[in-house]
């Protein structure tokens, strides 16, 4: 109950509902033809993954190029958050991050994709000091329209971008089925000004399958087969492309449904096989091969139930993960030189959540969650092992961590006009493979090889937020903060007694713990609701600091955004100004470089006939040369781009 | 040191079920062991059944180089080996067994002594020698009767000239010896280079890396021997009496000179050889660049700034 309530409330939905929100929930939808007023991205199921979850608040999107952009939750990257499938931990191959997750499923094969803000994780998560995103597959469900079919084709002109699928949902009483194939092929893009920006391409297929069965009355046994694979894909911020990029994705679940509960058991297994490739490149110093590996196998049995006043999820999981990564490299005419990268990590992990929304009264709630997770890990190549014992003399091949959160939200409506939240957290992390165990690996956005520490201490941070909003008639306003204090940050540290090995690297930085660091987040909004249109603005500023008060890198200048909506019977058109102001605060200490400001124009308009959706939009309608402060290596974004898309829902 | 333990393990076991199955008939509780040619009748000069068999084991690991066979007084057979059963430029550990004729088992006790390598250099006409260990010893208990000796080749056969080994042999009071067979030497393949000379006033040294082909991924210890030129050259080149400090720098030519950290010097060790810690970040084409100094700190060689601005002494190993 209360859930649905946080899910709606997100900015500027329906008027009727209360102001009552959480800055720790938001949720972007996926599926057309649902409710009006939830979060969509204007390209609707045609738009990427990456698209869809850039709708989110508190996120950014770090870009190495037009696919895999990495979300950031409140200035956090992928080692301070948690990003599950339907409850699934799925690891990226890739040690160079060129894979987060969430590049291995389509937009088709999710119904939502859900954020929680900060440490007040969703029950799976584990690690997610920033947040937690759980991506929803898309399920037809039971006594649902018996058939639907939904057809998609979209092109972009810029980089030729062209989106293809299909996908169906059977339904009965006895059983569901959802099936799907998707395609997504792009040619370089042009920047704005209209140069091309080489490397930028990709292509990518996808089929997934979801099915259940309703065993008897009270019992359902679902499964699901993802499998998604993007060959070709460039890495304009890189040095290097991918040639493939393949993620298989399965699981069995059983849900037994009592009369106030439900008790769901997931086994699943997925596996992720990254090569990179750098053939197609010119004036590449040393040939390289650079596979990665990841291999993830788990369970995890939910409870949800609710009595009296209280809605509670309580959960075990349990998951092993592999990951393995090398690099060759072929030197012209001498013999090639070997590294193991990542030493095949066995990681077994196991951890045990609980989660209350307390509903007081009717203005008063209360959220409470709280984890408790222990793993092992294990450095089964001893290649790789002994490589980094020339560095950590003293260290061992197993190490195990144990890391917890807890998180309290407490909402208020004074007035059906007037809320408040706030909310108060601690948790930790683990160190991740990269940074316990990671063997040289260049990051091309500070030149620097990486080396990982296995002695890091465990991360942890006590998390502050605060939010208010207020509306009256067609008006309303609202501000969110939060802030992070941390105690031993993880980041790398120059170490200068050490060689790089990457040519051209500036030198070698080996990760460590940091006594204490800071990042806050403010963001304000406010709207203007008419009949017909509907006007909404929204500014954030960000601040990192270290323990000496310098600031982090990849921290969000001032952002801005603009939306002017207009929606009538089958037409609804947004008019959209959104920008960045000039980084005035940046991580030179790590290596980053200040981005300047920016403001761009994006067009989009939308008309449904029956069975028929067509929309069509502009990006960056003046056709602006801009790059965000979150642009590897300040490569720039799309130029001027138009699209039109087209989905039959029958 | 690992094929050793593994050898060790291996026996164990062997001996192990050989002696359990037995375990019915005490008093010849080894009769089981057999190994082809040798006979087993009590001669007190030769090993028992269980040395033998560990000598035998031993000596499946290496190969035979038939060349440097000999036969003393028609009573002894000298077999010699190395682990290829070739010679290469550098490092080269020579194994021998001596087997009595009549029952084709393991002599314990012989001498084997003046290890003379000689290249004969065609067309200067000129002889010389090359680095050497002392007489053969016996280096692992379980096997005693095996005996190890090394010489380490300064250049390979070939145009410029030929190389000849011989050496003297003494079991159980007969003597025998091996004169100036012919042998060969292999140049390495690209990428290694195990032996190196420096000078020290009029002195000539020869630096000579002893386990190139155990380097991996990780810390390694670095072994290797000094040797003094003789005079004549044509003497074989004794382990130098005077003591160094070898400082390493190991790098990765086509890495940019990536290098790696904590490697420490090569130092001098009770049993004349030196010894060091290399740390080696990947495999691949290592030079090991390195500087000779004295025992005060003194640069004796090396230490010299190539074009590429590290010392001009170097190995290469490639991983």
């Amino acid at each position: 109950m209360l859930g649905t309530l946080l899910i709606s409330a997100i900015i500027f939905t329906d008027a009727d509902s209360l102001p009552l929100r959480s800055q720790n929930l938001d949720e972007v939808d996926i599926v057309s033809g649902t409710t009006t007023g939830r979060n969509r991205s204007v390209k609707g199921q045609a738009a990427g993954i990456d698209e869809h979850i850039s709708v989110l608040r508190n996120v950014n999107m770090v870009r190495r190029g037009s696919y895999a952009w990495e979300p950031v939750v409140n200035n956090m990257q992928t080692e301070r958050l948690s990003t599950t499938i339907d409850g699934m931990k799925i690891f990226y191959a890739c040690t160079d991050k060129m894979d987060p997750v969430t590049s291995y499923v389509e937009s088709g094969n999710l119904q939502s994709i859900s954020l929680n803000s900060g440490l007040n994780g969703n029950p799976q998560a584990t690690g997610n000091i920033g947040g937690s995103l759980d991506l929803r597959l898309r399920k037809a469900g039971f006594d649902a329209q018996p058939f639907r079919l939904n057809v998609l084709g979209g092109h972009e002109w810029n980089g030729h971008l062209q989106v293809y699928g299909v996908d169906a949902a059977l339904s009965g009483s006895r059983a569901y089925a959802n099936l799907g194939a998707f395609r997504r092929d792009a040619d370089c893009y042009n920047v704005g000004g209209g140069s091309r920006l080489q490397f930028s391409q990709f292509h990518k297929i996808n089929l997934f399958s979801n099915l259940g069965f309703r065993l008897s009355g009270n019992d359902i046994l679902e499964g699901t087969v993802i499998f998604d694979r993007a060959t070709d894909v460039g890495y304009p911020a890189l040095n290097m492309d991918v040639s493939t990029a393949q993620g298989l994705i399965t699981s069995v679940s059983y849900r037994h449904l009592f009369s106030t509960a439900s008790w769901e058991t997931k086994a699943y297994y997925n596996h992720i096989i990254h090569i990179m490739d750098d053939t197609t490149r010119p004036d590449v110093a040393i040939h390289m091969d650079m596979p990665g590996d990841s291999w993830t196998t788990g369970l995890y049995s939910l409870l949800l139930t609710s009595f009296a006043s209280h809605d509670i999820a309580l959960n075990y999981d349990l998951y092993y993960n592999r990951l393995f990564a090398d690099m060759t490299m072929y030197p012209g005419g001498a013999a090639p030189m070997y590294m193991v990268t990542w030493p095949d990590v066995g990681t077994l992990n196991t951890g045990l959540a609980l989660t209350d929304d307390i509903s007081i009264s009717s203005r008063h709630n209360l959220h409470l969650s709280a984890k408790v997770a222990w793993q092992r890990q294990k450095l089964n190549n001893e290649e790789g092992y002994h490589a980094q014992k020339v560095f950590f003399p003293m260290m061992k091949d197993y190490y195990h961590q144990t890391t917890g959160r807890v998180a309290a939200l407490y909402s208020f409506a004074a007035t059906d006009n007037l809320g408040f939240s706030a909310g108060t957290g601690w948790g930790s992390r683990a160190p991740t493979v990269t940074e316990a165990y990671g063997y040289y690996l260049n990051n091309t956005y500070d030149q620097y090889d990486y080396i990982g520490n296995p002695t890091l201490k465990n991360e942890s941070a006590i998390e502050l937020n605060a939010s208010a909003d207020f509306s009256k008639g067609l008006f309303s306003v609202g501000a969110d903060a939060n802030i992070f204090l941390f105690s031993n940050y993880i980041i790398g540290h120059f170490e200068p007694r050490l060689s790089a090995m990457t040519v051209g690297a500036e030198g070698v930085k080996v990760y460590g713990n940091l006594k204490h660091a800071t990042i806050a987040n403010l963001s304000l909004t406010g709207g203007l609701e008419g009949r017909f249109v509907q006007l909404s603005g929204k500014v954030s500023y960000s601040r990192g600091r270290d323990n000496q008060g310098d600031a982090l890198p990849l921290i969000a200048p001032i952002t801005w955004q603009t939306d002017l909506d207009f929606a009538k019977g089958p037409w609804s058109g947004q008019i959209e100004v959104k920008g960045n102001g000039r980084q005035k605060v940046w991580g030179q200490k790590y290596g980053e470089t200040a981005s300047a400001r920016w403001t761009i124009l994006n067009l989009s308009a939308q008309y449904r006939y029956r069975y028929l959706t067509v929309r069509a939009g502009v990006e960056n309608l003046l056709d602006k040369y801009y790059a965000t402060y979150a642009d590897w290596n300040d490569i720039p974004q799309k130029g001027r781009n138009i699209y039109v898309n087209l989905t039959i829902e029958i | 040191m690992r094929i050793k333990n593994y050898l060790i393990a291996g026996v164990a076991v062997l001996l192990g079920t050989a002696l359990n199955s037995c375990n019915s008939n005490d008093d010849q509780g080894t009769q089981d062991i057999e190994i082809p040619g040798v006979t087993f009748d009590g001669d007190t000069d030769c090993c028992s059944a269980e040395e033998a068999l560990q000598v035998f084991r031993f000596l499946e690991t290496v190969k035979i180089i038939p060349e440097l066979s000999t036969v003393v007084d028609g009573k002894y057979n000298v077999f010699a080996y190395s682990r290829t059963g070739k010679f290469n430029v550098g490092y080269n550990e020579l194994y021998f067994v001596v087997t009595k004729k009549k029952n084709g088992n393991y002599v314990k006790n012989y001498e084997l002594t003046d290890l003379s390598p000689v290249m004969l250099m065609v067309k200067m006409n000129m002889r010389h020698s090359t680095p050497v260990s002392g007489p053969a010893e016996s280096f692992n208990d379980s096997y005693a009767a095996v005996k190890r000796t090394w010489i380490s080749f300064i250049m390979s056969s070939g145009e410029s000239g030929s190389w000849t080994l011989g050496y003297n042999v003494s079991v159980l009071g007969s003597k025998g010896s091996v004169e100036e067979a012919d042998i060969t030497v292999d140049p390495l393949p690209a990428g290694q280079e195990w032996v190196k000379s420096f000078k020290q006033g009029d002195d000539t040294y020869y630096i000579s890396i002893v386990n190139p082909t155990d380097l991996k991924t990780g810390a390694n210890t670095l072994k290797a021997y000094v040797s003094k030129k003789s005079t004549p050259a044509t003497t074989p080149y004794a382990i130098a009496s005077e003591s160094f400090r070898v400082d390493i720098d190991p790098r990765m030519p086509d890495m940019g000179n990536h290098t790696s950290p904590d490697n420490t010097p090569l130092t001098r060790q009770a049993d004349g050889s030196y010894q060091g810690t290399v740390n080696l970040t990947m495999t691949g084409l290592w030079r090991i660049h390195f500087t000779v100094r004295d025992l005060q700190g003194n640069i004796v060689a090396g230490g010299d700034d190539l074009k590429d601005g590290y010392s001009s002494l170097f190995w290469d190993v490639t991983l």
